[in-house]
């Protein structure tokens, strides 16, 4: 499929969510930890220098971007990464990186073909810059 | 608390082996703009191509995907207009401002850099960057292990 054509359908306002949640270092280190699997909140908060507070702080970012979700079934209260929910984001940042590499090469191309096309057609290329 | 220097705008610069005045054109004609302007596997047909390239003018597209048809419209209003080094438009959904100059290089070639700003804090630092991508990469590894 073509990759780089979507504005994926989500509001401005969850991206906004998801692009804030995703800006800080340590959310994104959450983020990552969770694609490994469930973890509970202190698990999560092992590798940082931080207390399980301050991580109970930046899951709740996440989870109100709709990037984490909660288990509610056991005691400890596993983090789940609703990866389904980071696809707008990815789509999002993909989507406008490529369209703009793939226009210029094709300008690129679209530029090569109108100088060779007009360039020999025309009669004297001398008379083309009088100046 | 998060770190966040603006160290810049997302930007993209290439370099085009022709005259700076025909580079500009084809990012203001309709003629042209339809031989580049949708990405690989997506078509914009010129009649979808809307361009009034002056300050309050629109700039409008609606990119059709070639597989199936879905349609992918853009709008912007041109905010500065400056023939032929510098072109900018907002994009008001998402609240993008795209800058895009051209420089005439000694050797007749033209350096095309476009910026865009006032995008999400995500995109604003390398370091945001460099960790969505590493995040991204876990994600894909992830993802891989799914299927």
């Amino acid at each position: 499929m073509p990759t780089a054509l979507v504005h994926p359908t989500v509001t401005d306002d969850e991206l906004d969510a998801m692009f804030n949640a995703l800006a800080d270092p340590t959310r994104r280190a959450i983020v990552a930890k969770l694609t490994t699997g469930d973890a509970t909140v202190n698990e999560l908060a092992e590798p940082f220098a931080m207390s399980v507070q301050a991580v109970s702080k930046h899951i709740g970012v996440l989870e109100r971007a709709g990037l984490v979700s909660r288990r509610r079934s056991r005691q400890t209260r596993p983090c789940h990464l609703e990866p389904d929910r980071l696809t707008p984001a990815i789509s999002w940042i993909e989507h406008n990186r490529q369209v703009w590499g793939e226009r210029l090469d094709q300008l690129e191309q679209h530029l090569h073909d109108l100088q060779r096309s007009t360039v020999p057609s025309t009669t004297v290329p001398s008379k083309e810059h009088p100046k | 608390m998060t770190d966040t220097t603006d160290t810049g705008e997302l930007t993209i610069t290439r370099v085009f082996n022709a005259p700076r005045e025909l580079v500009f054109r084809c990012m203001i004609d309709a003629e042209h703009l339809t031989h580049f302007w949708g990405p690989i596997g997506v078509s914009t047909p010129i009649e979808n191509i809307t361009i009034d390239p002056r300050p309050g003018g629109v700039f409008e597209t609606i990119m059709v995907n070639d597989a199936d048809g879905s349609e992918y419209p853009t709008k912007g209003v041109f905010v500065d207009v400056v023939e032929p080094e510098l072109l900018s438009w907002h994009e008001p959904d998402l609240d993008i401002l795209n800058t895009t100059t051209f420089t005439a290089l000694p050797d007749g070639r033209t350096e095309v850099r476009i910026h865009q700003t006032n995008l999400p804090a995500m995109f604003r630092s390398p370091e945001a960057q460099a960790g969505m991508k590493s995040s991204l990469d876990r994600f894909d590894a992830y993802l891989a292990t799914l299927v």
